[in-house]
């Protein structure tokens, strides 16, 4: 093994280590929290990606910068932070940070931009901030509430919306935190820049892909509730998690066509 | 004006006849609770918490037995004192009521709010029938007590739920030997099982004391009123991730998977 190598190893050796506690608290929240599940995913989606590119990293310049030892720095501050109490987001975003500056220390800014699509996807496995989630659950519940409603009344289905629980002709389904779309979102959107990826090389593509994927996931969440009001026998059990399933499915496929419909457009006007 | 009168004396009947009783999700926990004392004799099995505030002695146990805690004037027992005296209060205002009369022994009694005047005696078999509806309540209203004899039974059929039965009685209430009693006594002052007598409900004295002699408390599941509706989680992003990853590989095609792009 060259010492470049060893470096590198050595490297990842040390951020592993350091960010021990944090990694660990990581993974006791994809295992304990559904909405981030998807986690163990994420690594391996990206260990996948750096496999798949691995003849664009072998034919690049290393150059080593300083600068690198600067986002060490604000990394250790940030990790410090999480240690005191910011919480776990604080060092999971440590830990990132920490993994852009030791690719700068060892290749330079030419690795970190070729490194920088793996990096953002990591941020899908970073925790939940709770100051967003907090703020965002509620607005989100009464979304998929109204979304739902609206869908049951053009269906012809009378529906009585009190807040968060729809009373369908005395059936009563309740949009609870966990229904708020948010585990919709998340799942989507690191699907769709991942298809982005898979499909196409245009970095606007991708990022189109991840905008459209918001609304197409408030949307399912809201549709999804709708078919356990109109449908009871979709509220819980095998045939409430098979009809999530199938919705998420179709929302991949929207994905699908959303793709086609923008690079047909680029086409048209370019 | 005078229909407008009448208009909103119907919206406050119907009203009414919507509202629900609910316990308190504290107070619910506990299959016994009293004001100043619990005292049992004998092996009483007591399925949920047995607890007692303001006061704080509780004697008998063992050899009597508590599946869930004991709670001596606590800030438990304090708070389900308190929801106690709300329910008790919902209970005894609730309406509007047929007034029965006191012997209810060998009667069927329908969902609703009953009154009597005075006491109640069940000296018989005693039917409660939720005519298929399981939130279905029953409500018995009494100023004074509530006394039941030796035997005499209280019977839930057609999806009647013990938790949806409430007795709410002015003074004291006493469940005789080897009789079966269904519901919740909210009684003001005490209440006591004599021997041998199973109680598939609450015994909850508010100010006086609950004494039990060798009997069951099943304390119910419910604490009244519907289910809260349930909620509907997606399935876990882990299950749909792996599939939109397995549909996103199967889409592109083995080739195009492993084929890196040639980006700059």
């Amino acid at each position: 093994m060259s010492w470049r190598k060893s470096i590198a190893v050595f490297t990842a050796l040390a951020l592993i280590t350091c960010y021990s506690s944090t990694l660990r608290g990581m993974f006791d929240q994809w295992r304990s929290d559904e909405d981030m599940s998807h986690g163990f995913l994420v690594p391996i989606v990206i260990l996948w990606i750096i496999w798949r590119e691995r003849e664009r990293w072998r034919s690049l310049p290393t150059e080593p910068s300083w600068w690198g030892l600067a986002f060490l720095a604000l990394a250790a501050g940030l990790q410090f932070g999480g240690a005191l109490g910011v919480g776990l987001f604080a060092g999971s975003l440590a830990f990132l940070l920490s993994v852009a500056g030791a690719v700068l220390c060892l290749g330079g800014f030419k690795w970190l931009r070729a490194l920088a699509f793996p990096l953002v996807l990591a941020i899908f496995m970073l925790p939940k901030l709770a100051i967003v989630y907090n703020q965002a659950t509620l607005p989100l519940q009464l979304l998929a509430s109204r979304i739902a409603a609206g869908i049951l009344t053009v269906s012809g289905i009378g529906v009585i919306r009190e807040g968060n629980i729809l009373d369908v002709g005395g059936h009563r389904v309740a949009v609870a935190e966990a229904c708020n779309g948010i585990r919709y979102l998340l799942s989507l959107g690191f699907m769709a820049v991942v298809f982005g990826y898979v499909a196409d090389s245009k970095t606007w593509m991708r990022l189109a892909l991840l905008f459209a994927a918001i609304p197409i996931a408030i949307l399912a969440n809201g549709v999804r509730v709708a078919a356990a009001g109109w449908l009871p026998s979709l509220e819980a059990g095998t045939p409430h998690e098979v009809a999530g399933w199938l919705i998420f499915v179709a929302c991949m496929a929207a994905v699908i066509v959303v793709r086609q419909l923008f690079n047909k457009a680029y086409v048209h006007y370019r | 004006m005078h229909k407008i009168l009448a208009l909103f004396l119907v919206m406050g009947f119907s009203v009414c006849l919507k509202a629900q009783i609910t316990l308190g999700s504290t107070v619910g926990t506990f299959g016994v609770l009293a004001g100043t004392t619990v005292t049992n004799t004998g092996p009483t099995v007591a399925i949920g918490n047995v607890g007692v505030s303001p006061g704080s002695a509780i004697t008998g146990f063992p050899p009597g037995s508590v599946t869930g805690t004991i709670h001596s004037a606590d800030g438990l027992a304090g708070t389900a004192q308190t929801e106690l005296t709300t329910a008790y209060n919902s209970v005894a205002g609730a309406g509007p009521s047929t007034t029965i009369a006191a012997a209810l022994g060998g009667l069927t009694f329908f969902p609703g709010v009953y009154n009597t005047g005075s006491s109640f005696g069940l000296t018989g078999p005693v039917t409660l029938d939720a005519q298929g509806n399981p939130n279905a309540q029953f409500i018995f209203q009494s100023p004074s007590t509530l006394t039941t004899a030796s035997g005499s039974t209280v019977v839930l059929i057609n999806g009647a739920q013990a938790s949806n039965v409430f007795w709410q009685v002015g003074s004291s209430a006493t469940l005789g030997t080897n009789s079966f009693f269904s519901g919740n006594i909210l009684a003001s002052s005490s209440i006591t099982l004599t021997t041998g007598s199973a109680l598939q409900g609450r015994a909850l004295a508010r100010n006086g004391a609950v004494t039990l002699d060798t009997n069951t408390v099943t304390t119910p599941m419910g604490l009244g009123g519907p289910p809260p509706p349930l909620g509907t989680p997606a399935p876990s992003s882990l299950i749909l991730v792996t599939t939109a990853l397995l549909g996103v590989f199967v889409y592109q095609g083995r080739k195009k998977i492993f084929k890196p792009f040639i980006t700059g």
